[in-house]
């Protein structure tokens, strides 16, 4: 059967068109049925209160104190071991056997499930190293979750930066160090804070890799020291749903709006820094 | 090679002398057997067809040929009497005595003031003394014509700058650090016939106080600038002498036929 061209094309724009639509329906259902259902339990105590009644009731700020608390470890940890590493990786290694397996790992590293990460992390820093369930082991456990992100982030930033500004920073008598430090990096660093809010997001969702490193159950104080055990908002949403009868759905999805609305802001943040310096950017 | 290179008419003391330089990129030789002598405080032009290794000869004299892998060079390159390729030689003190200027105009996307200072920041220069820092900027930027125009617009982003100007801010963040010897690789290849005039004019300002190597491979501009000319074909430097005698009195067939325009 010969069909008009035309209406061929008409019919394929639209099945492209419907396609799309239809990914972007899941998104907006999600925002949508965490909202409706959380936003009512979203007040000042909600956020500033210690849970009570075995976490029926009162707040979530224990958690929210961890989530931040795993995150901003996990970055320390990971932002300059990443940095460095594709430092390396981009300006000095070169094209060998030993540096194309190094590459390679990093991408595994990527491709690792999150649980996997967690026991890894119960293995190595909780028990190998004794450090306990404690917001380091969680914190470190989380940054080795994020060094491919960081790490491939930084390297394109830092790939991105035009030859140009090298030769010119060499020819004018700089050392390579000098160069990278003042004619690469500070070129580099939009995309590097990009790729590392990108991570951030990504440490503060996860459960598996906190689940068995950090999470506690139920802690109604704040953490003490980065030996402490704390709660966390993705674990305590798990906890709220599975674990705990007769929560009140509303503190549950109220939770859930917390988080996602912590990991949306990051990615927003994101977006707007590359934004901002995509306008300044002129190379 | 040949006898064709010669030594130009002695005046003037030589800056950069080359004897038997060879250049090979593994097993390819871009360089064959080039004897020059720069002389001091004059503009010699290094021409010839794309490929001939007019821009490879230049970055012999500040070494940035290093950075290519597999790059090698054997013979004599001598700067002020001192053979730059043996081992012990300060790379960092040679590049800075021995300035490029690229063939398009390649400003940091920083203000203009951060342009015009960061050779001296590398250096360790004045880094805490502002007022010094705005001194030698000023100097810098009298001394490529560009400071009446810009003084008062030193915090703008020197990438949203003309080409023109582009290109002399670089010429002015080379002067910064004071170099012996300005080796520019095409430097008006991006700009229009007014601005490439107007960089000319700047040249023949330099030119006072120092030495400058241009690689161009727009004949007229090698005769309008240059005092001393070579023309180099497949890696081998053809003839070298007087701008004028390269132009109406080749001695080499093969020179004759790229100034006529029967080449090239």
């Amino acid at each position: 059967m010969n069909m008009n061209p035309r209406v061929t094309q008409r019919i394929a724009f639209s099945a492209l068109l419907f396609s799309t639509l239809l990914v972007m329906v899941p998104v907006g259902m999600v925002i949508v049925v965490i909202l409706k259902q959380g936003a009512g339990a979203i007040s000042w105590e909600f956020l500033s209160q210690m849970p009570r009644s075995g976490m029926r009731a009162g707040g979530i700020l224990p958690a929210i104190v961890g989530t931040f608390c795993l995150v901003l470890g996990a970055v320390c940890f990971a932002l300059p071991l990443g940095l460095l590493a594709a430092i390396y990786l981009s300006e000095y290694s070169k094209d060998t056997f030993l540096n194309r397996i190094v590459r390679l790992a990093i991408i595994n590293l990527a491709g690792v499930p999150s649980v996997v990460f967690g026991l890894f992390g119960l293995a190595l820093f909780v028990n190998f190293f004794g450090f306990g369930a404690s917001i380091l082991s969680g914190s470190l456990t989380l940054g080795i979750m994020i060094l491919p992100v960081i790490i491939t982030s930084s390297r394109e930033a830092i790939d991105s930066v035009p030859q140009s500004f090298r030769e010119v920073s060499l020819s004018l008598g700089a050392t390579k160090l000098q160069t990278i430090r003042h004619a690469v990096l500070p070129h580099a660093l939009p995309g590097i804070l990009t790729g590392t809010i990108l991570g951030v997001g990504r440490a503060a969702g996860e459960t598996a890799p906190i689940l068995f490193t950090v999470a506690a159950f139920y802690l109604p104080r704040l953490p003490g020291s980065i030996f402490d055990q704390v709660m966390a908002l993705p674990y305590h949403l798990y906890v709220l749903s599975t674990q705990v009868p007769n929560v009140d759905s509303g503190i549950r999805y109220g939770t859930a709006l917390v988080l996602l609305v912590i990991v949306l802001l990051m990615n927003a943040i994101a977006i707007a820094i590359r934004a901002h310096f995509r306008s300044k950017k002129k190379w | 090679m040949s006898a064709a290179a010669r030594l130009p008419d002695g005046q003037g003391s030589p800056v950069i002398q080359t004897k038997g330089l060879d250049l090979f990129y593994g097993n390819f030789q871009a360089l064959k057997g080039v004897d020059l002598s720069i002389t001091e405080k004059k503009i010699t032009a290094i021409i010839g067809p794309s490929g001939c290794g007019k821009s490879t000869l230049l970055r012999v004299f500040n070494r940035m040929n290093d950075l290519v892998e597999g790059a090698r060079v054997t013979g004599s390159v001598r700067l002020d009497g001192k053979e730059i390729y043996a081992p012990g030689t300060d790379l960092l003190l040679l590049r800075k005595k021995v300035g490029m200027v690229f063939q398009r105009p390649n400003p940091f996307p920083l203000s203009i003031l951060e342009n015009v200072v960061f050779g001296l920041k590398i250096h360790h220069m004045y880094r805490k003394k502002r007022g010094i820092l705005y001194e030698m900027a000023r100097k810098s930027l009298e001394s490529v014509l560009l400071w009446d125009d810009l003084k008062d617009k030193l915090g703008r982003l020197a990438t949203n700058l003309s080409l023109e100007q582009q290109q002399k801010l670089c010429i002015a963040r080379l002067l910064v650090v004071k170099p012996e010897v300005l080796l520019m690789d095409e430097p008006c290849s991006a700009l229009d016939p007014m601005s490439t005039s107007r960089i000319e004019e700047l040249m023949q300002e330099l030119k006072k106080n120092y030495t400058i190597v241009i690689v161009t491979h727009n004949m007229q501009q090698a005769a309008r600038v240059s005092d001393e000319a070579g023309y180099m074909l497949l890696g081998e430097l053809v003839e070298f002498g007087r701008t004028h005698a390269i132009f109406t009195a080749p001695r080499d067939k093969r020179t004759e036929d790229y100034v006529t325009g029967r080449l090239g």
